[in-house]
């Protein structure tokens, strides 16, 4: 009887530690995070020296920060598809897991929105923005301004939406000005977000969802 | 005790050679469960044995009465049991379509250097009938590989690994994507005249593969042309991914002339023995006996082989079994597909502007529409089984203060309402109950009503790999991009006139009306995935934005009028009213990641030449 408590007591099928050691960061370009659409984009993860070499998903938020919780050791990480940034072909970023870490992965987004400030202005809200073209190649195909009712507005989900086409300059200052629909209208505070698509991605690259108050 | 001993002995030597001469057979006998490859490939019902395997495992996506898959595109939602919500909150993941069975490649390449190396007893006509059939569904199998992940190694020979220490020479590269196709032609071009199968509906044949033909060459003229036109981004520079543009019209008119040569030649005939072409189109599907319209499918008989798409999707108040029913919702979307017979748009007519557009009946406002639409679909008013169908989803009560109408629902099917009248119907529709419609419709396409056959595990009927319909639609494609509206105008025309249209209904073509000619008559028939990727427009229809009406699943509720808007003669008369399921929780997301499934991992793990797909 004894022995059998023991034996039972020993036997431990799950005898690994969780993982604590957490990697946050954020995907930047020249010093500032990209946005992006919630729910599009991720890094994949790579860890060498185990049988199985399958990738980990790394979710990249709206904001452009991911957090992923690892055992400690020596990661690649991969830039992947179907996000607004170029996929380079010398791509793995080594980082070394040891605890909580920090690793902020520079991307290069086909363009980027500088210098954006959002007034109320009336029943609209007046966007200022820089509209800046880094990768060559790459033709522009949209910008357009959102509204939403939440901390999660991009193309798929807004309450309001103006497209701006592709009669944006680069590198001088645009104001836009979209107007606040009825269903936001009684909200003590909006957010406010411009997106811009470029003929290389089918995402676009977002600025940072930004609060407005109304009142 | 000596004495006993040597008796013993003696005894024992005498049972011994007793037993071991009239036991040297004993020991002889053949095993009864190892069969030695002589002995199969020299047996033409062990080779059919072996041949039957192969066509079952043949692989579908959203086909082969997959009640499930058939939710995953704009055509329906899912409203069975909610374990299976997920298919409600579908954003495509990087794998969706994956499919990599190098096994399955493997038998069929075994089976042919088997029967090279140990037929020696069946005649030759047999052997190369066998090893003819055998490449064809190898050719089908590199299709579906194909069309899901781009080029593939292209493997026609057993790979063995010598254990010598160096895997290397396994490790063969991705072919281009357009050698694939171009294998596919060359396989079916060599054996189509070996097939024999004359006649049979179930094994290959020469107009198999030519139904094979007309598809596969389809769909890479379609890659090449669209490819370049609306995402030349999604190529590898190898060429595993992405068709050169200048190869489309090659493949159109290989397309066009398999499919031809099917009409023409093939003896088949577009299934026409209803006057009622609803009941037509419908029956085409469930008529095994004299039904010239298919070609190639995978047959189905009770008790033997059967399936349960009847008792997954049957109307919910005439299921027959105790549990499941409804699963699949067909889409508005997909309804108002179907044109009208009089050549309008399908549109349906439930407002105008502000107002609720009132019917007499539920099934008036679907009145003379494409015959295709009964057939397919059960929409309110209709019949199924000889039964009304009884589609309501709640009364609409006037309001005199707001001067419009209120909507009421009910919990409960088949409940009634304070007038004694129908409150909500046995078939619902409701918008967040499992096994009723949450879109207000059903799918009659597929399902037995002889009685029984919507009990679990009791179906029979065939499902359609290739059928006459699909190769009229591909010759009208193929000639249209090829510049030869005429022709595409006859090939489409004679179809829609087995759906109920007069003779010539259409003057002109574009490739918008035939993409909704393909979604309307190939409904659930495992094409719309694969045709709006070949297209390209998959990623910009489905974009993911709930605002996007072709990305998200709409139903059409109707009302019963219950209180009338006062000066109106409308009481219990019907109104419609467009509504999002609760259940539907995201709008369909394809990204261009879509068009060509990631690989799997571990596959190149094994193998490092293997280019990764774009985006991967």
């Amino acid at each position: 009887m004894i022995c059998c408590l023991a034996s039972i007591s020993s036997c431990s099928y799950d005898n690994f530690d969780e993982p604590k050691a957490m990697l946050t960061g954020k995907a930047v370009y020249d010093g500032e995070p990209v946005g992006v659409r919630s729910g599009s984009s991720e890094f994949a993860l790579f860890q060498d020296g185990y049988a199985l070499h399958g990738s980990i998903p790394v979710y990249i938020a709206q904001d452009g920060s991911y957090a992923i919780n690892l055992f400690n050791g020596e990661y690649k990480l991969v830039r992947v598809g179907n996000a607004p940034w170029e996929k380079p072909s010398n791509d793995t970023i080594r980082i070394t897991v040891k605890g909580n870490t920090v690793q902020d992965i520079p991307v290069t987004p086909y363009f980027f929105i500088k210098n954006v400030s959002f007034a109320k202005n009336g029943k609209a809200i007046q966007a200022t923005f820089t509209l800046n073209k880094v990768v060559s190649t790459a033709n522009l195909e949209d910008v357009s301004l959102y509204l939403g009712s939440g901390i999660l507005t991009d193309n798929n989900h807004k309450e309001a939406v103006c497209s701006l086409g592709k009669d944006v300059s680069l590198e001088q200052e645009t104001t836009a000005e979209i107007n606040i629909p009825d269903k936001l209208a009684n909200e003590t505070a909006i957010f406010a977000r411009i997106g811009v698509k470029s003929d290389k991605s089918s995402e676009y690259c977002y600025s940072q969802s930004i609060k407005i108050a109304l009142n | 005790m000596k004495s006993n001993y040597i008796k013993i002995f003696l005894m024992g030597a005498a049972i011994t050679s007793l037993l071991s001469s009239c036991g040297d057979s004993w020991f002889a006998r053949d095993p009864k469960n190892i069969l030695t490859n002589e002995q199969i490939w020299n047996d033409p019902a062990m080779i059919k044995s072996q041949l039957a395997n192969l066509y079952n495992r043949i692989p579908q996506l959203h086909g082969n009465f997959n009640t499930g898959g058939m939710c995953e595109t704009d055509d329906a939602m899912y409203c069975g049991t909610l374990d299976q919500n997920y298919r409600n909150e579908l954003r495509y993941r990087n794998d969706y379509g994956r499919w990599w069975d190098y096994g399955f490649i493997r038998d069929i390449n075994m089976s042919i250097e088997n029967i090279e190396k140990y037929a020696t007893e069946i005649s030759e006509e047999s052997k190369i009938q066998f090893k003819a059939e055998f490449r064809f569904i190898r050719a089908y199998i590199y299709f579906e590989l194909v069309r899901r992940m781009g080029g593939v190694p292209l493997i026609t020979t057993t790979l063995e690994y010598d254990f010598n220490g160096d895997p290397s020479y396994l490790r063969n590269p991705r072919a281009k994507e357009h050698e694939v196709y171009d294998f596919i032609y060359d396989e079916c071009e060599e054996i189509k005249s070996q097939l024999g199968n004359a006649g049979s509906q179930t094994r290959a044949n020469y107009y198999t593969a030519l139904a094979l033909e007309s598809r596969a060459m389809l769909y890479a003229g379609s890659i090449a042309k669209y490819n370049a036109l609306k995402t030349p981004n999604i190529v590898t520079p190898g060429g595993e991914v992405g068709i050169p543009s200048d190869m489309a019209d090659g493949y159109y008119q290989k397309s066009l002339a398999a499919s031809r040569e099917i009409i023409e030649k093939g003896g088949y005939e577009l299934y026409n023995k209803e006057a009622d072409k609803g009941v037509n189109f419908y029956k085409m599907m469930m008529d095994k006996t004299g039904n010239k319209e298919a070609i190639w499918v995978k047959d189905y008989q009770n008790p033997l082989k059967v399936h349960s798409f009847g008792y997954d999707n049957v109307i919910h108040h005439l299921r027959e079994d105790n549990d499941n029913s409804s699963c699949i919702g067909p889409s508005l979307g997909l309804v108002e597909a179907f044109d009208y017979l009089d050549g309008t748009p399908g549109t349906l007519r439930y407002k105008d502007g502000d107002d609720y557009i009132v019917y007499d009946t539920p099934s008036d406002i679907f009145a003379n529409k494409d015959a295709r639409l009964y057939g397919t679909i059960i929409y309110p008013g209709t019949k199924f089984r000889g039964q009304d169908v009884d589609i309501q989803a709640g009364v609409a009560i006037w309001n005199d203060a707001t001067g419009s109408y209120d909507l009421l629902t009910d919990p409960n099917l088949g409940s009634f309402y304070t007038d004694n009248k129908k409150f909500v119907g046995l078939d619902g529709p409701q918008t967040n109950t499992p096994n009723v419609s949450n879109t207000g419709f059903y799918i009659r396409k597929y399902i037995s009503e002889a009685s029984g056959y919507t009990l679990r595990n009791y179906a029979e009927n065939w499902w359609p790999w290739f059928r006459l319909g699909e190769i009229y639609l591909n010759a009208a494609e193929s000639a249209f991009e090829l510049n030869d509206e005429a022709s595409a105008l006859t090939y489409i025309n004679k179809l829609r006139e087995r759906a109920g249209f007069t003779a010539n209904s259409l003057t002109t073509l574009t490739l918008e009306k035939i993409q909704n000619e393909r979604r309307v008559e190939l409904a659930f028939e495992d094409h719309r995935y694969f045709d709006m990727k070949r297209w390209r427009i998959a990623d910009t229809t489905w974009n993911g934005n709930e605002d996007n009406d072709k990305a998200v699943v709409y139903g059409l509720y109707p009302y019963r009028i219950a209180k009338a808007k006062p000066g109106t003669q409308d009481q219990n008369k019907y109104l419609f009213v467009k509504t999002r399921s609760e259940r539907f929780k995201v709008a369909r997301t394809f990204q261009q990641s879509n068009y060509y499934a990631f690989i799997a991992d571990d596959v190149i793990n094994n193998n490092p030449s293997i280019v990764k797909n774009p985006f991967q």
